[in-house]
């Protein structure tokens, strides 16, 4: 116990963890108090008005509606321990099963795209750092900047609908519906991976330009050291932390992000279903889907911290 | 203007591991009238007992006292008005120095009576009034700790706290506002807390001087007393420390002695006993038989040991020629 | 932000291009509803779902609806949209973000945590989120977006809050008593004016395509009403029928989202710094006289003839910061540079050792470090020539060391790189030099990174680099600047004692007369780009330059009178930009004349002393140089009857490390197990 709470790690994975409870519990009631915060009866809106009344009263009763608020998040937090996440009100099909279906497709787009903006990002950013140090070419800065911008704000389902027009309908090379084969990756990863891969080449830029102002990079200067080493030992690492940090960030975005370019592609994953039941206000489905992606995203934050624990010695996550 | 006094003000931040007592029990009282230095290194704890005075930082024990009435409001703290270490940072770059001044004036006063007020200032720190609708960015650094001070000055404090109020000023700068410091004072009475880092500079404008290391006020007395008779051997290494001409550096001073190279305490694990004793070139270091530095803290006999020295051997100390 | 940056911000042709874009559209916004309203609506069943034709330019849609003239409707419907979001967004992020600066301690540290946790979500998930909530549809989805933005929006304000709150003027403030509320209207706000600003304008964009988004999902305007998104999702149905159905909204969507985007990074760029454009230096003007050259010194390392380092000023021509110093430095000889910020001094130091910033160019009659002539030669070259023959010592060793290595790592690079050692003797030799500089415990030290270390012993480590291999000069930058005066004659002492050791030359620069004079045998006192006075440390007291006399007595010491008012020296130093013509010291002179127009040489006042002054002093400077305590005192009265306690280890070289029992290296292991 004493060798726990001596070790700075230990604290440090204690106090992250503890984050991590909190922002589930929040999520989680956000996501049951959803349905409670939408105005008017969600099981009439979900039945429509022509619906008997007697079988919106059943369907409260099945739902549990009908109990006191207390009880209804109790059963709610019990049921997710145990796996159940309802059952969707238009198919009956329990959301577990659905998510179980669908998460697959959607978590390898994501991460198709999240190691396509890495390897892609990472080199061109210290690239045109080197390149455009202290001021060089400045039309080769001024190009990959204003390109880079330009692509970045497209959002992806824009994008996606550009690649389809491009690549699938005028020059037919890939197909632009569904899930099959390695060729239906292409179109759904490029469009999601195009626009934060640029994003994250100038970041990484940016941040490379900065670390080359520092003292200590004049130090390795003054050391006579050839320039590879220095890029490579003393500036590349020390702009890590906010790559890392950025990176988290896209690819929490990325995950959301499958939403839009799945329903371009008609890609069957969880975007696909969240949309159609919100539309058809298939509540159970709704809350189960955000759930995920909530989750998701929070673990994404949480091996982000962790990285950049290892990564910087001074972590100051480490320490407070 | 009014007598200060700290009595066993702490100041603590942070809790558990990352826990700093930056302010240790300081008992210290500015007479009316009078200026008294404040000396120490980084760290030692200076700022954040000014900062704690205003209550820009809360204190976690100890009480502030004005004339004995304790300062409790905010009401009560604007009588203590604190002037910063850098002026390109302590005026706000979008309000004309003008309206910089007239903000800290005290009450509701009509338009006329405020210009009028802030040219006054203006003029006692030595600028040209006809300034007070320019920017900050138009001035330069030593201008800026004039204006600086005519705003300390506005709010009619009793007392004025000046934090190293010189040392982001250039060198030939620096020498007219201690000058101004020194003549405001002596014309208006002033009642100052003055902090430095730097003796010399302290030494100049003060009347007692206190030295404070790792958050404890280790030596307090008249100026020329602790200057030339120092009781307590951290304030004789500062002196020491002090770069002079025609002092060489490899004259045989103890306190440059390799064994006292070891690393300055971190505040946030101060060692046992007296704090300077690992680094005290009188202490067990150097004298093994003088446990007791490592084993009892020589603060609580202080108020009966000349210059209220922290230190067991503080009657050690031989008096030195006044400079 | 003032009407000059908007202006600026205007000239840069990306801004121009998207503030012409935005009142394109807003122009669109206003008219194409009242002339195409209707016509827009008017279905043509003899028309469904065509391509491209005379009539219908992009072709219809399954209602016989003209596509083009819908796009163009749809810009009031998707422009009003994105900005009431926007609105939505600004206002309550704005709140959010303040709250904590005008909410207690404990009730601001909860917003905080509470924005936190909603930023870690992205937008889309969030607009999802409220969707559901608020309904499918316009209504809904304004509130959706605007809210989903609202956390992002509140971290950047509450982020630019905490930077500004932490700033001294609002400290200064709270002392004089201003209250909460005029805290945050007259000074943070204002203050973070320009970036919110400029997110806002870029928030108006991403709320454009947000907004697109939703209404292409379905999720956002329902039919009949339609907007941009909406027209994309009916048209991508049919994208293989007529692509410009999805196509023209798409491109409607992305055209006006960049607008403001663009417009938005353009505002940001004029309020940043802008990088100083790298430049062809002039041709090169040869200075009008050849000067008479410095006696070749048959053992100096380092000769400077005319050195001059210039800049591109942002008005176009050149600023010389350094303008033309001389400076000639001995085998074995201590120098000292003094001067005050802006002299020129430290860049002086970097463009002799070949360190000079990127955008500066380096010029000079004659540059000899270490019997190299680095300038015209390529930076390979120059690299290898050099090689470890200079060590530098920089002012602020927090920042001078990688923070990411161990300091044993880097220490050993130094050797791996320019002898060639393998990892381990290298390493070796690293712990060595710490060692040699009195690093305690220099084994367990060298497997730490940098900021293990307090300032003191960075800087000893940083003499240790120098010290890998044998320098033939040591530039020390300011290397006391940022330490206590404790630790700072401790470094002092080092340096002395490695260049007794070593042979090499120092130089030492320093805004510090004092340290300076305590270190070396000779000054050179620089003012305004170049050097005003040079002379032995001895003859300090008989300095002719008016400006280093009246930097000696403006500086008060422990001798100093306090009865008289210190000497002050009236004015500032001249901005590099904006230097008055001939002797640049003279407009804050009181000896100043008409002979002081024409720039002044250095001339020699006295054997070993030379001055750049017309009216060079000769009386002695009244200031008590020596009587300072301390420098006549003996040990024995000043520590007590006693006596100074004898060091354990006699007559071992200094730099040897005196072995103690503070410092046992069986000690030294257990801590390191420990730690």
């Amino acid at each position: 116990m004493s060798a726990w709470a001596g070790n700075p790690w230990a604290g440090f994975l204690l106090r992250r963890l503890g984050r991590l409870a909190v922002s589930l519990a929040v999520l989680v009631t956000l996501a049951f108090g959803m349905i409670h915060l939408i105005p008017g009866d969600p099981v009439r809106a979900a039945l429509g008005v022509t619906a008997p009344p007697d079988l919106v009263d059943a369907r409260r009763e099945a739902l549990g509606l009908n109990d006191p608020i207390g009880v209804q998040y109790v059963d709610y937090v019990r049921s997710l321990f145990s796996g159940d996440l309802g059952i969707s009100m238009t198919s009956g099909v329990p959301v577990s099963e659905t998510i179980g279906q669908r998460l697959p497709a959607t978590a390898s787009l994501a991460v198709a795209a999240f190691v396509v903006v890495m390897l892609a990002a990472i080199p061109l950013g210290l690239a045109m750092a080197v390149l455009t140090r202290g001021g060089r070419r400045r039309g080769a800065e001024l190009g990959f900047t204003s390109t880079s911008a330009v692509v970045a704000a497209i959002p992806e389902f824009l994008l996606a609908v550009g690649l389809v027009f491009v690549f699938g309908v005028t020059l037919g090379w890939f197909p632009v519906a569904g899930r099959s084969h390695a060729a239906s990756y292409v179109l759904p990863v490029v469009a999601l991976a195009l626009g934060p891969a640029l994003l994250m080449a100038r970041i990484v830029r940016v941040e490379a330009l900065a670390v080359m102002d520092e003292d200590f990079v004049r130090t390795a200067r003054a050391k006579r050291l050839p320039p590879l080493r220095v890029y490579l030992r003393h500036v590349f690492p020390n702009a890590l932390t906010s790559t890392l940090t950025i990176g988290g960030l896209l690819l929490s975005g990325m995950i959301v992000g499958t939403v839009l370019v799945e329903n371009v592609f008609a890609w069957p994953g969880m975007g696909m279903t969240i949309v159609s039941s919100i539309l058809a206000k298939d509540y159970p489905v709704v809350q189960g889907i955000v759930l995920v992606y909530g989750a998701a995203v929070l673990l994404v934050n949480l091996v982000v911290d962790v990285l950049l624990a290892v990564a910087d010695p001074r972590s100051t996550i480490r320490e407070g | 203007m009014r007598e200060l006094s700290f009595e066993g003000t702490t100041v603590r931040f942070g809790t558990g591991r990352s826990a700093l007592t930056a302010v240790d029990g300081v008992d210290l009282t500015v007479p009316a009238g009078s200026v008294v230095g404040l000396v120490g290194e980084s760290g030692s704890g200076k700022s954040t007992l000014a900062k704690a005075a205003v209550g820009l930082v809360p204190t976690t024990g100890g009480e502030i006292r004005l004339d004995g009435a304790p300062l409790r409001t905010s009401r009560d703290r604007r009588k203590l008005q604190l002037v910063f270490q850098d002026p390109h940072a302590s005026l706000d770059p979008r309000m004309t120095i003008g309206e910089s001044i007239a903000e800290a004036l005290p009450g509701r006063r009509r338009r006329a009576a405020r210009t009028a007020e802030v040219a006054r200032l203006l003029e006692l720190v030595g600028l040209d009034p006809a300034r007070a609708r320019s920017l900050p960015s138009g001035l330069s650094g030593g201008q800026r700790q004039r204006v600086a001070l005519a705003r300390a000055l506005a709010a009619e404090p009793e007392v004025v706290l000046a934090d190293e109020i010189t040392s982001a000023l250039d060198v030939s700068v620096q020498g007219s506002v201690l000058n101004l410091v020194r003549d405001l004072q002596r014309q208006l009475g002033l009642t100052m807390l003055f902090i430095s880092h730097n003796l010399s500079v302290v030494r100049y404008v003060s009347d007692v001087i206190a030295v404070m290391y790792l958050g404890r006020i280790v030596e307090a007395g008249p100026a020329d007393a602790v200057l030339s008779a120092p009781r307590h051997p951290y304030t004789r290494t500062l002196l020491d420390a002090a770069p002079a001409f025609g002092v060489a550096l490899d004259d045989p001073v103890p306190a440059d002695d390799p064994r006292l190279d070891a690393e300055a305490p971190s505040p946030h694990d101060p060692p046992p006993g007296c704090r300077f004793h690992r680094r005290c070139p009188i202490g067990p270091l150097t004298r093994p038989e003088r446990t007791i530095c490592a084993e009892t803290d020589p603060q609580p006999g202080a108020a009966d040991r000349p210059h209220r020295a922290a230190c067991h051997f503080a009657t050690d100390l031989m008096e030195v020629p006044a400079p | 932000m003032g009407r000059d940056q908007w202006r600026a911000a205007l000239r840069n042709p990306v801004g121009a291009v998207a503030a012409g874009l935005l009142v394109v559209l807003a122009i669109l916004a206003v008219v194409a509803p009242i002339l195409w309203g209707d016509a827009a609506e008017e279905t043509d069943p003899a028309a469904l779902s065509q391509g491209s034709t005379s009539e219908h330019p992009l072709g219809t849609d399954a209602l016989g609806r003209d596509i083009m003239l819908r796009v163009l409707v749809a810009t009031r419907y998707s422009l009003g949209l994105a900005l009431l979001a926007t609105a939505i967004c600004v206002v309550a992020g704005v709140l959010l973000g303040v709250l904590p600066a005008v909410l207690g301690r404990r009730a601001g540290r909860l917003v905080t945590a509470a924005v936190n946790l909603a930023v870690a979500f992205p937008g889309l998930l969030l607009a999802l989120f409220f969707a559901v909530i608020f309904g499918v549809g316009a209504r809904g989805a304004v509130l959706a977006i605007g809210l989903a933005g609202a956390p992002s929006f509140a971290r950047l304000v509450q982020t630019n809050v905490a930077a500004v709150a932490g700033r001294d003027y609002v400290a200064a403030a709270r002392v004089a008593g201003v209250g909460r509320f005029r805290l945050v209207a007259r000074h943070l706000l204002p203050n973070i004016g320009e970036p919110l600003v400029v997110n806002a304008t870029v928030m108006a964009g991403t709320a454009l395509l947000a907004f697109a988004g939703l209404s292409f999902l379905g999720l956002g305007v329902q039919p009949p009403a339609y907007d941009w998104g909406r027209l994309l999702g009916e048209g991508l149905d049919r994208i293989y029928i007529n692509p410009a159905a999805a196509l023209a909204p798409g491109v409607a969507v992305v055209v006006a989202g960049l607008a403001f985007t663009l417009l938005g990074e353009s505002i940001a760029q004029v309020v940043g710094v802008r990088a100083v454009r790298r430049r062809r230096p002039p041709a090169a003007d040869e200075p009008a006289a050849a000067l008479a050259r410095a006696a070749a010194e048959p053992d100096a390392v380092l000769v400077a003839d005319d050195l001059r380092v210039g800049f591109p000023a942002p008005g176009g021509g050149w600023t010389h910061p350094v303008d033309g110093v001389g400076l000639t430095v001995r085998r074995g000889e201590t120098v000292g540079i003094v001067g005050e910020s802006g002299s020129g001094k430290s860049l002086t130091a970097l463009a002799v050792a070949q360190l000079a910033p990127d955008s500066a160019h380096v010029t000079a009659q004659r540059l000899e470090v270490a019997g190299v002539a680095p300038l015209g030669r390529a930076d390979a070259e120059v690299r290898e020539l050099l090689g470890t023959k200079v060590a530098m010592v920089f002012q602020d060793p927090m920042t001078s060391f990688n923070p990411s290595m161990r300091v044993g790592r880097q220490l050993a690079e130094v050797t791996r790189v320019h002898e060639r050692q393998g990892r381990r003797a290298a390493l070796a030799r690293a712990v060595d030099r710490l060692r040699t500089v009195r690093v305690p415990a220099p084994e367990r030290r060298a497997h730490q990174y940098p900021h293990e270390f307090s300032g003191g012993m960075r800087q000893r480590a940083m003499i240790a680099m120098g010290l890998m291999s044998t320098p033939e000069l040591i530039i020390a930058d300011e290397p006391t600047t940022a330490l206590d005066v404790t630790v700072q004659r401790q470094v002092l002492r080092l340096l002395e004692d490695v260049q007794a050791e070593t042979g090499a030359a120092v130089v030492l620069i320093s805004h510090d007369i004092a340290v300076v004079g305590q270190l070396c045998e000779r000054v050179v006192v620089m003012y305004a780009g170049r050097v005003v006075e040079e002379l032995p440390v001895g003859r300090l007291g008989a300095a002719a330059h008016p400006y280093t006399r009246a930097l000696l007595a403006s500086v008060p010491d422990l001798a100093t009178d306090r009865d008289r008012p210190l000497a002050t020296i009236p004015g500032r130093p001249p901005d590099p930009a904006d230097r008055p013509e001939g002797c640049a010291f003279a407009p804050r002179c009181e000896f100043a004349d008409d002979a002081c127009r024409v720039r002044p040489g250095l001339a020699a006042v006295a054997p070993d002393q030379r001055a750049a002054c017309w009216h060079p002093r000769t009386q002695p400077l009244d200031l008590a140089l020596d009587a300072v305590p301390g420098g006549s005192c003996d040990t024995d009265r000043r520590w007590g009857a006693e006596g100074p306690p004898e060091p354990s280890v006699q007559g071992v070289g200094r730099l040897e490390r005196v072995r103690d029992p503070l410092h046992d290296p069986t000690s030294d292991r257990g801590a390191g197990g420990q730690a």
